[in-house]
């Protein structure tokens, strides 16, 4: 029975310097193995005397089991811990960057394009397109705007030939999608315009945006409905709106579209030469002429026209302070938007 | 133009305060787009539209005022009631389509003095420099108060004593004041004497005939000239001047009367003399064309409400004279406003004097629109986009080009990109030709950004191009075109290989967004390119556009401090590249049964292209073979001089069936042989 007693008494102090899996394994080896110091004492047991067999037995049994059980528990224990060194091994430095292509840019000018193109398609417009280099009779003619008229004045223009001109502005669309469709009529014209300037606030070439509406009795309340509802959508809701009167040749009558300066809150500043408003739109209920000359009946339809320039709406919306700074294409800039 | 307040309150009682005549100006069409105080008085900038070239004037912008309050307009006393000698000078007009009325009168025995002080002052607030000499100091004044050009002759110096408005009728050269000689076209109209010119109608009077310090008998003319006429001179010398400024947008044919007494006191005024009886040859009286519209048509195109009385009330105020008839008026505008032709303009005049913004706001009832979205602005939205995620950023740049750059390319004189067309007043020459390729102004992008410290650089553009096809406009082409630049860029995570295939990745990965099947690369002969590192882009057997590393003719040219920057360039049709796409994508189910892979590594010649070998093998057994994909490139150690190393992955899958190991060896070993044939290589040992 002592003999007993001093193998557990062995196999609890061996067990205790064991402290991984081999070592765990080398123990299971030798008390639980085929020649293992438990297996030959349960082998041995019929050896021992019937009278002491009960006891003696009942005794390896317990020892049986507490190094079967110790032996189980101590391993899952290993197991676990060994995991948990791997993985701390495994660790990474979880604040370095991340590895991807950092996505390019888009060009600012395109961003608010797009903005605007959105807001007007949502209202139900469509979107045309016309050529770059025009035909004087587009891009002037046929919007009221003889050769020898004064207002020819109000754009510089650059020539290809007497009768070819980089367009001035988006309006030669109009007439371009009002010779090919009939009313009713929304569309909206994005793109490139030229003229031939350039200081610090103009450059030879710029992006606009024209829009116009025909049907059977499109009034100058419909004209600021639309626009109010643009601008509120674009700078944003509450924004004041007013609609002065000016001139295009091309509508009739006509008008400029001020919001209140957004830097000052139309107190005045230096954005707004001190007026409290901004100049954003001109517009314009289209005139008759226009009509006639794209072959629309001037008696049965009416429509309005408007555009704006792509420029100014991006540096009011980014406070850009230098035109120019849109066609140096530099990295530094580019990368803000 | 910058006018006095304090002026043009000589005109109309204006009592309200500065700002608010202002914003009345403005809101009513008039924009004051500046104000200053100087010396008490009150400097309006004021934006005249072309269309209103009756308010260039103190008078003209005090009528606007007046109107705007609701107040009447004040003349100056010009009424001439004594008895007065007959002119000597004979008037006569001999192109009345050129000239509608000229008058004139002579004032004899003029002193020519120093100008007045409050006459100076008054000039100077509106930025007209004295000259010191009173007869010329008040044409000037009377122009800005009255918005009349007036030109003053020496009598004396008129051979003849004859006025004659007539044509050059051949190119001649006219000696203006100002001392220079002006070459005139035949059409334009001039003012002779008796022999010889004297001034370019309504543009500057002529040297001989001019006032001096020593006239005495002056012959002051105020005229009408069709704008048209004095527009076409002016251009034609380049020489504007107020007068012309004036004439070429329309003067009042009957008011002009007024000008020339105002001007004649002013000077028997302050130069004593004789004023004499006005000669007027005015060929035909001018007669406004009346203008007819409905109340309800003017209500209809405003989308107001406002009652008959109410709109004769308000052109009232402008002095229109009206004629009512039943649903209608009858406008006659006063000859000073010319630009009220038709009822649109004088629908303009009744909402501009109601105000814009009593007219209610309304969002329009209209038809569902037709939806069909703009495919073609979408793809382009999409090649953006596709870009982008590539790391590469947008940039714009104007359309023109410098030809010199083409021959930096080494482009052809039979290359569709030398058709360009040319503008013919560019701001600068290098500006001179509409672009036919994005590849110029990118490099230039590029050397302005490196040249800032910029070390990665990934640029694209979408833009039109303009090629020359003998039509009457050009044919605009979308292009996309990109560049990249990578030198000594610090990085955590290296990108390995050639740059070429940064670029190449990112076009595929476009080409997969659209799509595009049958896509290859063949070697490029665009002269600019690296002829090693050249491919043109072929999708479907058509050449859609290239890509490849700038050659060194080019980019030693360059500044970029490397001695070889690597830089890597594309140009793509974006209007073929959309051609292509298939219109609509159609689901495929996707295979039952289970794939085998086998890998395959074999040493062959440098200069066998992989994609023909994939290929070659793709084409071994299309039925089983799935996929082939090249997973590694290798040169160097155990590979021999000349020979590269390339590992491919082939996985064989059948549609119908799961294929047994036997079947796959044997397949494989098939392939295996006939790679090894084609390619005359070995297989690598692992």
């Amino acid at each position: 029975m002592d003999d007993l007693l001093s193998l557990k008494q062995a196999f609890i102090e061996e067990s205790a310097s064991v402290s991984d899996l081999s070592g765990l394994q080398g123990l299971r080896v030798k008390y639980t193995g085929k020649k293992g110091l438990l297996t030959a004492r349960l082998k041995a047991l019929s050896a021992v005397s019937p009278e002491q067999r009960p006891a003696y037995g009942k005794v390896l049994n317990e020892i049986k089991e507490y190094i079967e059980g110790f032996l189980k528990d101590r391993e899952a224990q290993l197991k676990e811990g060994e995991k948990d060194r791997r993985l701390l091994a495994e660790r990474i430095d979880i604040t370095i960057p991340g590895r991807h292509t950092p996505f390019g840019r888009r060009h600012p000018i395109n961003i608010i394009l797009a903005e605007i193109t959105d807001i007007f398609v949502s209202m139900g417009f469509g979107i045309a397109d016309g050529p770059e280099v025009e035909l004087d009779h587009y891009n002037f003619e046929s919007l009221n705007i003889p050769k020898d008229h004064p207002a020819r004045d109000m754009q510089d223009t650059y020539y290809v030939s007497d009768e070819v001109v980089l367009r001035t502005h988006t309006s030669p669309v109009q007439v371009r999608v009002m010779e090919q469709r009939k009313p009713p009529l929304r569309i909206i014209a994005p793109g490139k315009v030229y003229r031939c300037d350039a200081d610090v606030s103009h450059t030879p070439m710029f992006h606009q945006v024209e829009g116009l509406m025909v049907d059977t009795a499109v009034t100058f309340s419909d004209l600021k409905g639309i626009l109010e509802l643009f601008v509120h959508s674009f700078f944003g809701k509450g924004t004041p709106v007013r609609f002065r009167p000016s001139y295009f040749p091309f509508t009739e009558p006509s008008a400029e579209v001020d919001i209140g300066c957004i830097f000052c809150g139309g107190k005045g500043c230096r954005v707004c030469k001190t007026t409290g408003w901004l100049e954003v739109l001109g517009c314009g209920m289209v005139n008759p002429r226009v009509f006639e000359m794209a072959g629309y009946d001037p008696g049965a339809y009416t429509g309005f026209a408007f555009g704006m320039g792509v420029e100014r709406m991006t540096m009011l919306r980014y406070s850009i302070n230098d035109i120019r700074l849109f066609y140096e294409d530099d990295l530094r800039f580019l990368g803000q938007f | 133009m910058k006018i006095s307040l304090d002026w043009i309150k000589e005109f109309a009682d204006l009592t309200a305060p500065d700002q608010e005549v202002a914003d009345r100006l403005t809101m009513a069409g008039l924009e004051i787009e500046g104000m200053e105080q100087t010396h008490g008085d009150t400097l309006l900038e004021v934006n005249v539209t072309p269309n209103r070239p009756d308010c260039l004037s103190i008078l003209g912008v005090a009528r606007e005022a007046a109107a705007a309050f609701g107040l009447p307009v004040r003349l100056p006393d010009t009424a001439i009631r004594e008895k007065l000698p007959p002119s000597d000078v004979a008037v006569e007009i001999l192109d009345p389509g050129l000239c509608g009325r000229y008058t004139g009168r002579l004032i004899s025995g003029v002193r020519i003095t120093a100008t007045p002080d409050w006459i100076k002052r008054r000039l100077e607030s509106c930025g007209i420099r004295s000259l010191d000499n009173n007869v010329v100091d008040i044409t000037n004044y009377v122009l800005l108060e009255m918005g009349h050009p007036l030109h003053a002759f020496d009598a004396d110096r008129l051979a003849g004593k004859r006025i004659r408005v007539g044509r050059a009728g051949k190119e001649m050269t006219v000696r203006t004041l100002d001392a220079a000689e002006r070459k005139v076209p035949a059409e334009s109209l001039l003012i002779w004497d008796g022999g010889s010119p004297v001034a370019i109608a309504g543009i500057m009077g002529g040297e001989g005939s001019s006032v001096t310090s020593g006239t005495v008998n002056v012959f002051l003319e105020s005229a009408y000239f069709e704008p048209f006429s004095i527009r076409r001179t002016s251009k034609a010398l380049g020489l504007r001047s107020e007068s012309s400024y004036r004439f070429e947008r329309g003067t009042d044919i009957e008011f002009l009367v007024t000008a020339l007494d105002r001007a004649s006191l002013l000077i028997r005024q302050t130069g004593g003399g004789t004023i004499h009886e006005m000669v007027d040859a005015y060929p035909e009286k001018y007669e406004p064309p009346p203008v007819e519209v409905t109340f309800e048509r003017i209500n209809t195109l405003l989308g107001a409400t406002l009652g008959s009385g109410e709109i004769v009330k308000i052109l009232g105020r402008i002095g229109l004279r009206i004629e009512e008839k039943g649903d209608r008026i009858i406008v006659t505008p006063p000859a000073f406003r010319r630009d009220i032709r038709i009822a649109e303009d004088v629908i303009e005049e009744v909402a501009r004097l109601y105000g814009y913004g009593n007219i209610p706001v309304r969002i329009p009832r209209a038809p569902l629109s037709d939806g069909v979205p703009n495919r073609r602005l979408e793809a382009v939205g999409r090649a953006g986009e596709a870009m982008r995620k590539s790391g590469f950023t947008e940039v714009i740049n104007y359309s023109f080009m410098n030809t010199a750059d083409l021959d930096m390319l080494g482009i052809s004189a039979n290359d569709e990109r030398r058709k360009h067309i040319e503008v013919k007043n560019p701001l600068r020459q290098e500006d001179g030709h509409m672009r036919t390729t994005l590849l110029p102004a990118l490099v230039n992008n590029l050397t302005y950004n490196a040249s800032r410290g910029m070390r990665d650089v990934r640029l694209y553009e979408i833009a039109k191009v303009y090629i020359d096809e003998s039509g009457r406009l050009p044919r605009e082409a979308l292009r996309l075109g990109g560049i990249l630049f990578r030198e000594n860029v610090p990085a955590l995570w290296k990108e390995e290989g050639d740059p070429f295939f940064i670029v190449k990745g990112g076009l595929e990965a476009l080409c997969e967004e659209f799509r595009l099947k049958d896509v290859s690369y063949v070697p490029s002969s665009e002269p600019f390119l690296h002829p090693g590192k050249a491919a043109d882009i072929h999708v479907q057997d058509r050449r859609i556009g290239y890509l490849g590393e700038m050659g060194p003719a080019v980019t030693e040219t360059l500044a970029i401090k490397t001695g070889k920057p690597q830089i890597i360039v594309f140009e793509l049709d974006l209007d073929a590249l959309f051609s292509l796409m298939p219109e609509r994508c159609t689901y495929e189910p996707f295979p039952r049964y289970p794939a085998v892979d086998r890998d395959i590594a074999v040493i062959m010649d440098e200069s066998i292209p992989a994609a023909e070998l994939i290929r070659h093998m793709k084409e071994h057994d299309p039925s089983i073979i799935e996929t082939v994909e090249l997973f590694d490139v290798y040169k160097g150690k155990h590979v021999p001089e000349g020979k590269k190393s390339l590992a491919f992955r082939i996985v064989y899958r059948s549609r119908e069936r799961t294929l047994t190991d036997t079947e796959v060896e044997g397949i494989h070993a098939g392939l295996v042989a006939s790679v090894l044939k084609k390619t005359g290589g070995a297989l690598r040992a692992s």
